[in-house]
């Protein structure tokens, strides 16, 4: 054989070699990593019970029972070895992103709050779902914190180092004046940024929506399914198309509302957008956030949706209030995302009663990996418009609305 | 200030294509209703308004000369241009290009059913420059020998987009086919609050138009009563997405489809 393509043999060999040594060595760490948290203190995991029981009104933690605390041990020991499992599992382009391993609130220090515990549980569970709702969840529970804390002794100034809208608070305000403000602040933020500025959108919305309209609607958007009511309310005949995606079937608590309301509606799932996409005349799709340069970032499945419409030209809405537009820049789907349980795509059931699938045994597959993304970019050549509370805009002038309307304060 | 409102409304639904009229009158009311906070009493914000109103009108007038100065530099000597119809701005335009001694050509389509495109050619003979009536239906037999088509209009919208006479939509088409570019050229006072999703979201369309005969009477009507019948329920303009324009010079400077959303929301904030 030639002698220099023998050495690349070599060096390519080599290199294989090390790599699954560096492979064996990160799988080894990532073990030893979910070995120890297992050996927390029964205190720790005795603060999540209570949390799942009470309504998170006591601010302290009361020990429970020897008996209940040992439970608590073994289960959380059975989450630690599965999430090890799962670890091993990832993905490899995604392994940059977590992957929520449900909540495990035994592992939480015992500063924070409960009411955060509460909703950090209630977001993995995804019994919070949406943007807004997430939204309006976490500065309500933030309140909650707000009102029940006291300052610690010697430690006036560290309030200085909070967020910008502590930080402006006069520091000869009294506590009680303070966190009165704080609270009236956070409740004004959610009447101006979210209810009445949904109620403009829908304003705007219904000036796109005419008599013989088909319009299609992808997952479940808080904006878009309180514009599809409103538009029926004023008597616009229109029918609606719900596409729906697994593992999360948001598009089913949609449909009910919408027939609830008398409003046509088809359901179909995202493997059938390009015939749905047949009689559309107008797709109006909800955001989780809005980038500088124009890319949408919503649930995963929303990019196709909106390709398969520009592909027919038919335009594509956004209904987003100004709260979620951010100064960032992303460009795909992989910078910057989310990774949902991968046991959520084993379960095959489309009713409440869990049905296991082809997928059940997939831990014990050596070369099977399970990715659960949550959310995906649209880029902005595929979005017509976009409607916010100060009107009608192109995306591309999302960092115009930034500029002009939410200076940055420094 | 309402019956300022009633007034505009009354202007607007008088004239059949009132997009441009639309542009200005809601400008006026927003000019003025910015400016009337340091006004006192009755008879002053009366002469204010008078007189804001002259403003605008001088105004118009001197913003198609800026225009062209800026217009200018898109009109390379030996060039072929591609005009559409008859318009103001883009007339004046070219006539400051002679006069700068550069030599071009220029191909002004006919512009059916208004056939204004004849009044654009007479006026460019006259002003020595040389140019040539072509079909609409030519524009894709000679886009090749082009170097680049200018067009005015009657309004521009929130994305960028143009309003304008009908077939502009197909020439910017062509262009873009072509890879030859697309200038609009615009005073800043027809930038409208519209945003049309498509042909048939703009207000000028009706669902009269293009609507098809009954075809039991279709046979007894005679040639010109048929005419007669199309270009009654014929559009009169159309509307050119901002992806097929290039640049787009005004008075405010050149600026790029998207860069019309920024001076708009800078506008109206």
């Amino acid at each position: 054989m030639d002698p220099v393509k023998k050495t690349a043999k070599e060096l390519k060999a080599e290199r294989r070699a090390l790599q699954e040594r560096q492979r064996a060595e990160k799988a080894a760490r990532a073990a030893g990593n979910a070995a120890v948290p297992a050996k927390k203190p029964a205190s720790g995991s005795g603060a999540s019970t209570t949390v799942g029981s009470t309504s998170a009104t006591s601010t302290t933690a009361t020990p429970l029972s020897e008996t209940a605390g040992s439970t608590k041990t073994t289960d959380s020991k059975q989450r630690h070895s599965l999430t090890k499992e799962i670890n091993s599992k990832q993905v490899d382009m995604f392994s940059h992103l977590e992957i929520t391993k449900g909540a495990n609130t035994g592992l939480a220090p015992k500063e924070i709050h409960p009411a955060i515990l509460v909703l950090g549980l209630q977001f993995s569970e995804f019994k919070i779902c949406g943007a807004n709702a997430r939204c309006i969840a976490a500065l309500t529970a933030f309140q909650k914190v707000i009102q029940d804390y006291k300052t610690p002794e010697g430690m006036g100034n560290a309030i200085r180092h909070l967020k910008w809208e502590i930080s402006t608070i006069d520091i000869e305000m009294s506590d009680d004046e303070a966190k009165k403000l704080l609270c009236e602040k956070i409740d004004n933020f959610i009447r101006d940024s979210i209810t009445v500025a949904d109620r403009v959108i829908v304003e705007y919305g219904l000036q796109k929506i005419q008599d013989g309209d088909v319009i299609l609607t992808y997952a479940r958007s808080s904006v878009v399914q309180q514009l599809l009511l409103e538009a029926h309310t004023k008597g616009i005949k229109f029918k609606v198309i719900i596409i729906d995606s697994r593992p999360r079937l948001e598009g089913k608590k949609l449909l009910n509302c919408l027939v609830n309301a008398g409003i046509n509606c088809t359901y179909a799932f995202l493997h059938a957008v390009g015939f749905a996409m047949r009689d559309v005349s107008k797709v109006f799709l909800g955001a989780h956030a809005f980038m500088s340069n124009g890319a949408l970032y919503s649930r995963v499945g929303t990019a196709m949706v909106a390709m398969m419409a520009k592909e027919k030209n038919i335009p594509v809405i956004i209904c987003c209030e100004t709260y979620k537009f951010t100064d960032k820049v992303q460009l795909d789907s992989f910078v910057m995302n989310e990774q949902g349980n991968p046991n959520d795509i084993v379960n095959i059931s489309t009713t409440l009663a869990p049905k296991p699938g082809l997928l059940s045994e997939w831990l014990n597959k050596p070369d099977l990996k399970l990715l659960n993304l949550l959310y995906d970019l649209t880029p902005s050549k595929y979005i017509t418009t976009v409607i916010t509370e100060v009107g009608m805009i192109p995306c591309t002038s999302v960092p115009v609305i930034l500029r002009e309307y939410k200076p940055m304060v420094q | 200030m309402e019956s300022l409102k009633d007034a505009s409304q009354k202007l607007k639904s008088s004239v059949k294509n009132s997009i441009s009229l639309s542009a200005g009158a809601d400008l006026f009311l927003r000019f003025v209703t910015r400016t009337s906070h340091d006004v006192t009493n009755f008879e002053a914000c009366k002469e204010h308004l008078m007189n804001s109103g002259k403003v605008l009108v001088e105004k118009a007038a001197a913003v198609r000369e800026k225009i062209g100065d800026l217009g200018v530099q898109f009109i390379k000597d030996d060039a072929t241009i591609l005009i559409h119809s008859y318009s103001r701005v883009v007339m004046l335009l070219l006539q400051r290009a002679a006069a700068c001694k550069k030599r071009f050509k220029v191909y002004v389509t006919e512009s059916r059913p208004s056939c204004l495109g004849i009044r654009a050619t007479k006026l460019l003979c006259k002003a020595g420059i040389p140019a040539t009536v072509i079909y609409d239906t030519a524009v894709g037999y000679i886009i090749d020998k082009v170097d680049a088509v200018f067009v005015g209009a009657e309004g521009v919208v929130e994305n960028g987009g143009l309003i304008n006479a009908i077939g502009t939509y197909q020439l910017a088409v062509v262009a873009k086919a072509a890879n030859k570019p697309f200038y609009a050229v615009i005073e800043s006072y027809k930038f409208v609050r519209l945003f049309p999703l498509n042909q048939y979201d703009l207000p000028t369309h009706t669902p009269d138009l293009l609507t098809f005969p009954d075809l039991e009477h279709h046979t007894d009507l005679s040639e010109d009563e048929i005419i007669g019948n199309y270009e009654a329920i014929n559009p009169s303009v159309d509307y050119t997405p901002p992806d097929y324009i290039t640049l787009l010079c005004t008075d405010l400077g050149v600026l790029t489809p998207s860069g019309v959303s920024d001076e708009l929301i800078k506008l109206y904030l």
